[in-house]
């Protein structure tokens, strides 16, 4: 078992020999990451330690190993729903609407918000910028493409969110998963299709260093499930930034059990689990 | 009576009946946190709680991350969320990959609580069809806490309460009624 000590030892050895900075991660979860890659290389802490001191490769890779990937396509449906019926009608008629994945992962949230844009019809007016601290996960979510079998939910996710409308069930559109992407049950994936991953501009960014490195503010700022795994602190820093970044009426969109503590909550209005920046 | 300050509860397919009973057995002043780690389906995320709370006298809450615990409340791990307890008392969330086949996992509640509260934490697993908590009541024990579990006996599903008193040398094997009890006594 990987104790805060430990974790405090190899932060303190990935600081000296990398930019990146671990200090303000949430305890349990970044232990828990640690006994596994212990566990996957069959190390122990100091081997370990030894092995990123000498070892660019080695660290880059336990830093993509570190953070979490876990994602779906139109995760949280009800979040979803939402946004479409009570959030994006409101940006319909600016001449453009400013996004940033913050935390993108393999590309799931960002590949939901084109499709939902399109169905909109809110497409063209879309600017799209995603991030994310692993350049493993950037390429995937560059690629678009997701094992199908695996990911049957979402088929139903989609289903709920773009053909039902939760607010009037008679009120169904048959919209083809062709539209937005293949299916392939032989090769097991789903392929986006091209006008959808040619739409976004993707960059590396580090949420613990990197301020706004976007030469815009946003209407829609999502980072969900990212911040968890951070402490009070670097969760309040960035919290704070994105609140900057954030145009007059925009909003932050965090994941379901997320919430704002402490004075940067002051600076939000809370409303269906959507952080709506207020006005000062 | 040893001065407990949390009592953990583990369960998985079967235990639904059995958590609602203790829960309405619980009076409105009950003075610990109850933190519940149950199993779910994946896609049935809403509902729980409502049902859960319909016998309650004491708050359900689905913490958020870094949510402070306090006492007198029932908190329940979120669908599809790790959930850990930090040091200084704050939940935590996760949603690394899913461990034993579940996202929570009984484990790795149970694993963080018992690291935070050592010997003043009361570990109870109940029905469960899957060994999820097995080792997590283990960490209870080593880590001075006291346990139990459910009569396998009286589990619609025994396995998680056989692994558990397979990994670990369990302090109580209790019916229901007696967990109850037992819970009553704490306060």
């Amino acid at each position: 078992m990987v104790t805060n000590e430990d974790a405090a030892r190899l932060i303190t050895a990935i600081k000296t020999s990398s930019t990146y900075d671990f200090t303000d991660y949430s305890d349990k979860s970044f232990c828990r990451r640690i006994e596994k890659i212990l566990l996957d290389n069959n190390m122990d802490l100091n081997q370990l330690i030894h092995k990123i001191g000498k070892d660019k490769d080695f660290l880059e890779q336990m830093v993509k190993d570190i953070t979490v990937n876990t994602t779906e396509l139109f995760r949280n449906p009800e979040m979803w729903q939402t946004l479409r019926y009570h959030i994006l009608p409101k940006f319909k008629k600016n001449r453009s609407i400013f996004i940033w994945h913050a935390g993108c992962s393999s590309g799931q949230e960002i590949y939901s918000m084109l499709i939902l844009l399109n169905e909109l019809g809110m497409f063209d007016q879309a600017k799209v910028f995603a991030t994310d601290i692993n350049t493993d996960m950037l390429e995937a979510a560059k690629a678009g493409q997701y094992k199908y079998r695996f990911n049957l939910g979402y088929l139903d996710n989609f289903d709920k969110v773009i053909k039902e409308n939760p607010f009037n069930f008679e009120d169904k559109v048959d919209v083809p998963y062709e539209k937005y992407f293949d299916i392939d049950k032989v090769k097991d994936t789903i392929q986006m299709k091209p006008f959808l991953r040619e739409k976004a501009v993707f960059r590396k960014h580090d949420l613990v260093k990197d301020g706004n490195v976007f030469y815009s503010k946003f209407d829609l700022i999502f980072c969900r499930n990212v911040i968890i795994y951070f402490n009070n602190k670097l969760q309040s820093r960035v919290i704070d930034m994105f609140n900057s970044s954030l145009n007059r009426d925009g909003y932050l969109i965090l994941g379901s059990h997320e919430s704002i503590l402490g004075a940067s909550a002051n600076n939000f209005e809370r409303s269906k689990g959507f952080y709506k920046k207020k006005q000062m | 009576m040893n001065d407990y300050k949390a009592i953990m509860i583990g369960g998985s397919a079967g235990s639904f009946q059995v958590v609602s009973r203790i829960i309405a057995a619980l009076p409105a002043n009950y003075p610990l946190p109850i933190l519940m780690c149950l199993h779910r389906l994946k896609h049935i995320r809403s509902g729980f709680v409502e049902a859960l709370s319909i016998k309650s006298k004491l708050p359900i809450i689905e913490p958020h991350d870094k949510e402070p615990l306090k006492a007198g409340r029932i908190y329940l791990a979120p669908a599809n969320y790790h959930m850990y307890i930090e040091l200084g008392n704050r939940f935590s969330l996760s949603t690394e990959d899913v461990v034993n086949h579940s996202r929570p996992s009984i484990d790795l509640s149970f694993f963080s609580a018992s690291y935070n509260f050592k010997k003043k934490l009361v570990g109870i697993i109940l029905s469960g069809a899957n060994k999820d908590g097995a080792l997590g009541l283990k960490s209870v024990t080593d880590n001075g806490g006291l346990t139990i579990v459910q009569d396998p006996k009286e589990c619609q599903v025994p396995t998680m309460t056989t692994a558990s008193m397979n990994a670990t040398k369990v302090d109580y094997v209790f019916s229901t009624k007696q967990i109850i009890d037992f819970l009553l006594k704490l306060a």
